[in-house]
């Protein structure tokens, strides 16, 4: 167990430090460059999203506010993350790429542990009701969950991981083409998705006037399909801004995190259906 | 990556700006770090004036002071408050201020999501005070908020609903700040420097940054729930819809119980910096007291129920969860035993600092121990809901978190701020808090033994004269807290100035790289990246 004194070695304010700097630090003369620059978009990021779930508080509990109110909630999200993600996309030509790689992508992939987590708390909410609380499961009166079309929507999540995969390999190869045509291949099969959820949701509601105030059962159905309904939407997004980001060419062999990321965001929302399916259909 | 080291181009100086812009738009990691600090300053003010308006109700048992539905809502939001928004937004302070500079850094991996995470508080703290100009006032019930009290029948109104909200909020804050502790961590230390030449203090924020990753998203979505089953009509939670009361325990001390170690082990690493460095030893057991801080992390998750043994749950989960909250006694002692054998034999320098982590071991042990005791199923269920279970809260939280923050505070303000406070008002803050301290919780101890409930408005009057006497405590910590924040504002303008590098002279014994930077630290912290030169003994 190493307890000496740490050495720091002696600033030399000029020249030779670039050539020794260790990979991941990019290389610089002047030490007050390494400060990093300010911004003002968090702080409004973060008064936007209060705002905006102020609006939405209001909103639920029945208040009348105006519209406008609404709108500018939304805008004082959007516009900030917005200008974070430009101020991102220009500093990044100073940063060592591979360093920026590999933190984005710990990062992200910490943040999705998270993401699993507040699923894992429904999950959990669901097991526990199934197997030490509720009588019988599904409790009397609730309808019966088809799984034929779920099936079938399931299948086609699955593939679309593959899908996304290709175009992530085909892009790293350098066929862009072909990896712009397997990224619409996953939008649409995203879509395709979607849709069938809707139907299937439309078909509980207008048939078996099945809601989520159809007591817990219905509440962790709606609750849980749509959160992950939620994040499918999320991902769609976040492929039709990788799929713009191709088109316009801001990404490339070097700088192509959005990719990566959009590829963990995908195999996560996928994973986690296949177990919502497995849990909610089939269990 | 030689091609890609060509690529980079060398990124311009940050742009200046001054006063309050540069505080509003600043992104490096020390500023966020002090206004961090500063909120959590400002909030235990509020927090610590709860607490008084609690502790004049009960200086009778049948009071007119305030009404028992302002008394519920002054007891919940002294909890909420002095939890989320002061001891944890302190030690994230802290952290954020030290964590970098302890592993030779720049700053923290993502500096910008690392302001949000801190701007990301400020919305729901306004939330949270809002809440007691809505029509039926605050929430008000408890911190834990339990259903069905705070689902829509008993706890009407918008203030229960928000308190929920901002509790979703900031949780977010908190994911953000642990994504980029962990990040920070792993992907950023000086060349050289590796895992096990941590400064335990960065160790401790290690394992607290898993214990949020993991737990916080739990609350998030048991929130979601709640906040539903308010505002929609869902049923999670309602007996009456299918769902469970007990199954909203068993979620919320699942992120409850990691919740407590995440404000107790950022303690735990000051105590391993302030104890060694004013005994002027290496700190004792440095593999030791790694290995227990993973396993009381490891083992935070399995205890959970033990909040709930009167709850109602089987008694083979009573034993099961009674043994694993009796183990978590193991790695604590280890802990507590080597701060002991650091502090053993050394020429021991009485600083404030000094004090008040001596002060943290004496009434954290005793915190510790009455932890033991309610962790046996027969003793909890005689004194649940009593106030013996609030006096050992305090004894951990006060006595130990507090009184750890406040030796940290002591420890770091002059390489933060290149100014030393007065020692003389320290030692009366710390004398006051101390005596206060013992003065006003210990006796909760007997009160609960006595039989007196928590939480209630109302006592028998046989219980009066203690909790007189409790009250009149709560003057000693008030005036602790009035020379503390005088001696803070007054020592940041008129303090005596210092730009020692090593101002406490104790880098010899020290494995941590803040001492080895200027004082204040310059916003690159480094002038040259450190290298950390590992001995091999």
């Amino acid at each position: 167990m190493n307890m000496d004194p740490i050495s720091t070695s002696l600033p030399t304010p000029h020249g030779g430090a670039a050539a020794a700097a260790p990979p991941g630090h990019a290389a610089h003369s002047d030490p007050s460059a390494h400060a990093p620059q300010p911004s003002g978009w968090p702080l409004l990021l973060a008064f936007g999203i209060g705002l905006f779930a102020t609006s939405f508080f209001l909103l639920a509990s029945g208040y009348h506010v105006m519209p406008l109110f609404y709108l500018s909630a939304l805008i004082c999200v959007l516009i900030p993350a917005l200008g974070w993600a430009t101020t991102i996309a220009r500093e990044r030509h100073h940063q060592d790429p591979v360093y920026t790689y590999r933190i984005l992508r710990r990062g992200f992939f910490y943040f999705l542990l998270s993401e699993g987590a507040i699923f894992g708390s429904f999950f959990a909410h669901n097991i526990y009701l199934r197997y030490a609380h509720a009588k019988t499961w599904p409790p009397v009166g609730a309808p019966y969950l088809d799984p034929h079309l779920a099936a079938i929507g399931t299948l086609l999540l699955v593939f679309s991981s593959f899908t996304y995969h290709w175009c992530h390999q085909a892009f790293l190869k350098g066929k862009k083409a072909l990896a712009k045509n397997w990224l619409l291949a996953t939008i649409a099969l995203g879509i395709i998705f979607l849709c069938i959820q809707g139907y299937d949701w439309g078909k509980l509601k207008a048939f078996d006037k099945f809601t989520y105030q159809h007591g817990a059962f219905g509440s962790e159905f709606y609750w849980m399909t749509g959160f992950h309904g939620l994040h499918v939407c999320v991902g769609l997004l976040f492929l039709s801004l990788v799929y713009y980001r191709m088109e316009t060419n801001q990404i490339d062999q070097t700088y192509n995190f959005s990719l990566t990321a959009a590829e963990y965001y995908w195999h996560f929302v996928d994973i986690v259906w296949v177990l919502l399916f497995f849990v909610i259909y089939l269990l | 990556m030689s091609t890609a080291d060509a690529a980079v181009a060398p990124a311009p100086a940050p742009q200046a700006y001054s006063g309050l812009m540069d505080w509003l738009t600043t992104t490096d990691h020390k500023k966020i770090g002090l206004l961090y600090l500063m909120f959590a300053f400002v909030n235990a003010w509020a927090g610590g004036l709860f607490a008084g308006v609690v502790r004049l109700r009960l200086w009778s048992p049948n009071s007119s002071f305030i009404s028992p539905h302002l008394y519920n809502e002054m007891l919940t939001m002294h909890a909420t408050v002095m939890i989320f928004m002061v001891i944890m937004p302190a030690f994230v302070g802290l952290g954020n201020y030290l964590v970098p500079i302890m592993i030779g850094a720049r700053d923290m991996a993502f500096p910008k999501l690392n302001a949000f995470g801190f701007w990301m508080m400020i919305p729901p703290a306004l939330m949270m005070y809002a809440s007691f100009f809505t029509v039926h006032g605050s929430a008000r019930g408890g911190w834990w908020s339990y259903p069905p009290l705070s689902g829509p029948q008993f706890s009407p109104g918008a203030g229960e609903s928000l308190w929920a909200l901002a509790i979703i909020l900031m949780g977010i804050a908190s994911i953000m700040g642990a994504v980029n502790f962990l990040v920070t961590i792993a992907d950023m230390r000086a060349p050289g420097m590796g895992w096990m030449d941590l400064p335990l203090f960065v160790w401790s924020n290690v394992i607290t940054a898993w214990l949020l990753l993991l737990a916080v998203p739990v609350v998030s979505g048991v929130m979601v729930m709640l906040l539903s089953d308010r505002m929609f009509g869902t049923g999670f939670f309602q007996p009456g819809l299918g769902g469970d009361p007990l199954l909203y325990e068993h979620l919320f001390w699942f992120f409850g119980h990691p919740e407590v170690y995440i404000m107790i082990l950022p303690a735990f690493g000051i105590m391993s910096h302030v104890v060694p460095a004013f005994s002027h030893k290496k700190v004792f057991g440095y593999k030791g007291m790694v290995i227990a801080l993973a396993s009381i992390g490891v083992l935070g998750f399995m205890v959970w129920a033990h909040h709930m043994f009167t709850s109602g749950i089987s008694p083979q989960a009573q034993i099961f969860f009674s043994t694993t909250s009796l183990l978590i006694g193991v790695p604590t002692g280890v802990k507590i035993y080597s701060w002991l054998a650091s502090a053993w034999g050394g020429t021991i320098d009485f600083t404030p600092a000094m004090k008040f982590a001596l002060g943290f071991i004496a009434l954290f042990i005793i915190g510790g121990l009455s932890g033991v005791m309610l962790a046996v199923v027969p003793f909890d269920i005689a004194v649940h809901d009593s106030y013996f279970v609030v006096a050992h809260l305090h004894f951990v939280l006060f006595g130990g978190s507090v009184m750890g923050l406040m030796a940290a505070i002591y420890y770091w303000f002059p390489k933060m701020t290149g100014r030393l406070l007065s020692e003389k008002l320290a030692n009366w803050h710390f004398w006051l808090f101390f005596i206060g301290f013992i003065w006003v919780f210990m006796p909760m101890h007997w009160l609960g033994f006595e039989g007196m409930p928590r939480r209630v408005a109302f006592y028998r009057p046989q219980f009066a004269p203690l909790n007189r006497f409790i009250s009149a405590g709560f003057l000693l910590l008030l005036a602790g807290g009035i020379i503390f924040t005088y001696n803070v504002l007054h020592s940041l303008r008129k303090g005596e100035r210092t730009s020692d590098p090593d101002p406490w002279g104790v880098n010899d014994v020290q494995q941590s790289l803040e001492w080895t930077t200027a004082t204040p630290p310059k916003p690159w912290n480094f002038d040259e990246e450190p290298e950390f030169v590992p001995a091999h003994d």
